[in-house]
């Protein structure tokens, strides 16, 4: 399923954008659906898609060489997640499950750096937003393990 | 709305009841013998005959005077003797003491509210005054963060925040147990799914020292000024006058300067976190 740039401004995460720099978005997306328990990626998958949740909620984890699945958290709403498909060498740091049915916009992650890489002021923006998400999920990460440390 | 007492001398309460709100925390329900009242965010001395006393932050609505909910988390000499209390038992209580929260200047604003494990108690009781003048505020949103389901506390207060007009209450869980369907992470993960006017907001954090960091740090990132920000210290107090200097925090006494703070008060103050 298509979707426009009137879908992309009720999100969070698509606020500063230029009208213009929606319609490239809208353009490189798609909305995917997910069933409840159904993976969207596996840790160590190649990434070819930078996904922005819609609806619903997931769960993010690691896997460990037992291939026990250890749930570190949920993603929210406006949330973005897999931001390895940005970056070389592509490879998921973590799974992730629907835990309700979710609606998920999904971004062709090639032809998303080839825009960043053509336009400074677009490549900025999204670099900048790709790189809080990350801050966040390392002081997060930070917080969750000092907690873990007290008890 | 305090009222004039001598401040040193504990009065009796009668303890009429004891709920269970966590394996670790209970709530102690007390029937002042003499008028009472606090402001929220201000804490009181609670005593137990030859055992000792503690100060704890009420959990009630300051609006009700006839009784008054304290809950306490297992720690120590004083809590562990406190839980294996029986209702009917007299307790002792002085004060109240401190500065609370200034709910006068929350008016007009949204409200963005970070609690973490027993720091809910002084919380519920912020909640309670904010209820009771939500006309004219715009809106209040909770954010709470435990360890796991079960310690988690007040579990029927985010029903019910959520059927109040204005408020919004979310959960989450450092670890998840069967049946769990709501959030999974730290307390800060909660802010990436609310919806506030920056422009037009304050916090208030309380909740351990590790979680208060964190949850200062996420806010001032998100645009909060300094003295938008409401710290609730509550920690190391121990006479509650200001006298014993236990609770000292660079240049302020918590007990009598606080245990409210702005963030712009005590940013300079070296390790208000530990």
């Amino acid at each position: 399923m298509s979707l426009n740039k009137d879908d992309l401004k009720k999100i969070r995460f698509f606020d500063n954008y230029t009208e213009e720099q929606l319609s490239v978005i809208a353009g490189l997306s798609s909305i995917r659906d997910f069933q409840v328990k159904e993976i969207l990626f596996e840790q160590y998958d190649e990434l070819s898609e930078l996904f922005v949740l819609l609806e619903g909620t997931l769960s993010l984890g690691i896997s460990l060489a037992t291939e026990k699945r250890i749930h570190l958290g949920t993603i929210e709403e406006g949330q973005l997640f897999s931001w390895s498909a940005v970056f070389a060498p592509y490879i998921s740091t973590a799974w992730v499950m629907a835990i309700t049915p979710a609606k998920v916009i999904a971004i062709d992650s090639k032809k998303l750096n080839l825009k960043i890489e053509a336009d400074c002021d677009f490549g900025f923006k999204t670099m900048s937003k790709i790189a809080q998400t990350i801050s966040h999920r390392l002081s997060d990460t930070r917080f969750q393990l000092m907690n873990q440390m007290i008890i | 709305m305090t009222i004039d007492r001598n401040i040193y001398k504990p009065f009796r309460a009668k303890l009429t009841d004891v709920i269970e709100e966590s394996p670790l925390i209970k709530t102690f329900v007390l029937v002042p013998e003499e008028e009472f009242s606090f402001n929220t965010g201000q804490f009181i001395e609670l005593s137990v005959d030859g055992i000792g006393e503690a100060p704890f932050t009420p959990s009630s609505s300051p609006v009700v005077t006839e009784k008054l909910e304290v809950t306490v988390m297992k720690t120590g000499y004083v809590t562990e003797f406190m839980h294996n209390l029986k209702p009917g038992v007299f307790m002792g209580i002085r004060g109240p003491y401190g500065r609370g929260y200034p709910v006068e200047k929350f008016f007009g604003k949204e409200v963005l509210i970070l609690g973490g494990g027993c720091g809910l108690a002084p919380i519920r009781s912020l909640l309670y005054a904010l209820e009771n003048v939500k006309d004219k505020l715009e809106k209040v949103i909770l954010c709470y963060g435990s360890k796991t389901p079960s310690d988690c506390i007040y579990k029927p207060l985010f029903t019910r925040l959520n059927k109040i007009e204005k408020f919004e209450a979310y959960r989450t869980v450092d670890k998840a147990e069967e049946g769990w369907n709501e959030s999974v992470g730290v307390v800060t993960t909660l802010l990436n799914k609310v919806k506030i006017n920056l422009k037009n907001s304050v916090a208030v954090v309380c909740g351990p020292p590790i979680m208060m960091k964190f949850g200062t740090i996420r806010l001032l990132e998100m645009g909060y000024k300094d003295d938008e920000i409401y710290l609730s210290m509550e920690k190391n107090m121990s006479c509650g006058l200001g006298k014993c200097g236990h609770c000292m925090m660079g240049e302020f006494f918590v007990c009598k300067h606080g245990p409210v703070f702005t963030y712009k008060e005590l940013k300079e103050t070296p390790d208000i976190w530990k």
